[in-house]
């Protein structure tokens, strides 16, 4: 179990987190779903330990637990599809790049430059290079953001099968009904609207 | 017509050139016509003069010896520059006492007369060590000036990237620094190898090295050997132009493999 306490932060005199406590599972996939602009991505950069909120605290997982997904790609113009995945991964794990460019559906675009890649063909690396990466949890915003939704089921079933814990922040419809629980988010500040029958139970709830 | 794209590739690259030596060949008549046939050798002689005075000097054994011995102190002055600009761009990059200690020591390097140095570099070093020493002093201000950009400028998603993927200070130096200062490296050395030339060949002037071209422009003015003069600074265009262009092949070639 993952649990965010008291959570506050603002950017300038805009709160974005406010007193927000959650408890989200510790194993499969999590969805997170809410209005643009109301604090998702922030939430997960938090527990990424990307960003540091002014009050509050994250227990259960430590950044270096985690494996983000960016919502931008921050693919390396430099490195080629198979150079993106060894990157990540351990020296003596190279030979699991196969396995992650099928999980990916990249295969035969080992030597590629990003910049010959679709835009969903780079989401596509950066989702796998994410995975490759590993830890405890992924934490994913918009992991299929562009890529057409049979291969993003198929993905998400391959997803599931590694077994590591997600919590996924998604849009598209096909993603989210994929997922084994869904919270709904409102915001900013973020509020839990709906957190799922699964997620255990949640504190000091909104007051408001 | 098959013949006219080749013929015109090779008339667009011949074009300024024969542009130029036709205004040089026009100016030097009139200089002959203005001075009513007493020879122009001394204030600008011909093109086919100065010609004739550079295969004469090449067929003399001097003459390689000078251009090897400056060639190899003008570069031994860069990589020195080159080294040390970096080293002190990495070190003003990350360490703000640095930064306060050292930027305005090198902005002075950098504003400070070329002349200036070279005399003071005189009298505290031997002169056969001068050139080099003046061309590393005027290349590691520019190469600083662009690796410090080019550092400041690095794409903070990607350095971002870099800690939540846990990478060591090492990956993300190979990875993401050394490959995105790349193209400010390149400005850097190849605008710094003309600076190096052309404080190289001033220092050599002034302190008159046993071997060196600079010496051999010093004697030419001395003598009054003034196509000479001409043929000994077209060496050293001609030399500056030509490693300018092979480090830009070095170091660009990379490149053409990822930019689309």
């Amino acid at each position: 179990m993952i649990r965010l306490e008291h959570l506050t932060l603002s950017y300038g005199s805009k709160p974005v987190l406010k007193d927000l406590s959650l408890t989200l599972p510790g194993s499969g996939i999590t969805a997170i779903r809410g209005p643009s602009g109301c604090g998702k991505t922030t939430l997960l950069r938090v527990i990424a330990g990307l960003e540091a909120p002014q009050s509050g605290r994250v227990t259960g997982i430590s950044p270096g637990e985690t494996a983000f997904l960016f919502q931008d790609n921050r693919l390396l113009p430099w490195r080629t599809v198979e150079q993106h995945l060894t990157d990540v991964l351990p020296r003596g794990r190279h030979g699991e790049v196969p396995r992650w460019l099928e999980l990916a559906e990249l295969t035969g675009e080992e030597h590629t430059f990003p910049a010959a890649l679709s835009g969903g063909m780079g989401r596509r690396l950066a989702l796998a290079r994410c995975l490759a990466l590993g830890g405890r949890l992924y934490l994913l915003d918009e992991p299929f953001a562009g890529v057409d939704p049979d291969r993003a089921g198929r993905i998400l079933d391959r997803l599931k099968a590694l077994g590591t814990p997600a919590l996924l922040v998604s849009h598209e419809e096909s993603v989210l009904s994929g997922a084994d629980r869904m919270i709904d988010l409102g915001g900013p500040p973020l509020t839990v609207l709906s957190a799922g029958p699964d997620t255990g139970p949640l504190f000091p709830r909104e007051k408001k | 017509m098959a013949w006219r794209k080749p013929l015109g590739r090779i008339l667009s690259v011949l074009l300024p050139p024969a542009f130029w030596l036709g205004v040089w060949q026009l100016g030097a008549c009139l200089v002959e016509l203005s001075v009513r046939g007493r020879g122009n050798e001394l204030l600008l002689p011909y093109p086919s003069t100065v010609w004739n005075a550079l295969l004469r000097l090449a067929g003399e054994g001097p003459f390689w010896g000078a251009v090897l011995a400056s060639l190899g102190r003008i570069l031994a002055g860069m990589a020195a520059g080159t080294l040390a600009g970096g080293a002190l761009a990495a070190l003003t990059a990350f360490s703000r006492l640095w930064d306060r200690l050292l930027s305005p020591a090198i902005r002075v390097i950098r504003a400070t007369p070329v002349a200036s140095f070279i005399l003071l570099v005189l009298l505290w070093t031997d002169r056969n060590a001068v050139p080099a020493i003046i061309s590393g002093l005027m290349v590691l201000p520019v190469v600083w000036a662009n690796l410090s950009r080019g550092i400041r400028e690095t794409d903070g998603r990607l350095l971002e990237l870099a800690r939540a993927y846990r990478f060591s200070p090492w990956k993300t130096l190979r990875l993401i620094y050394l490959p995105s200062l790349r193209p400010y490296f390149l400005s850097a050395v190849t605008t710094a190898m003309g600076l190096a030339w052309k404080s190289g060949a001033a220092a050599e002037v002034l302190c008159l090295p046993r071997s060196a071209i600079g010496t051999q422009i010093y004697n030419s003015k001395l003598y009054l050997e003034i196509p000479d003069l001409f043929a000994w600074t077209a060496a050293v265009v001609v030399l500056s132009l030509l490693l300018e262009r092979v480090l830009r092949q070095l170091l660009s070639s990379g490149d053409r493999r990822w930019t689309p």
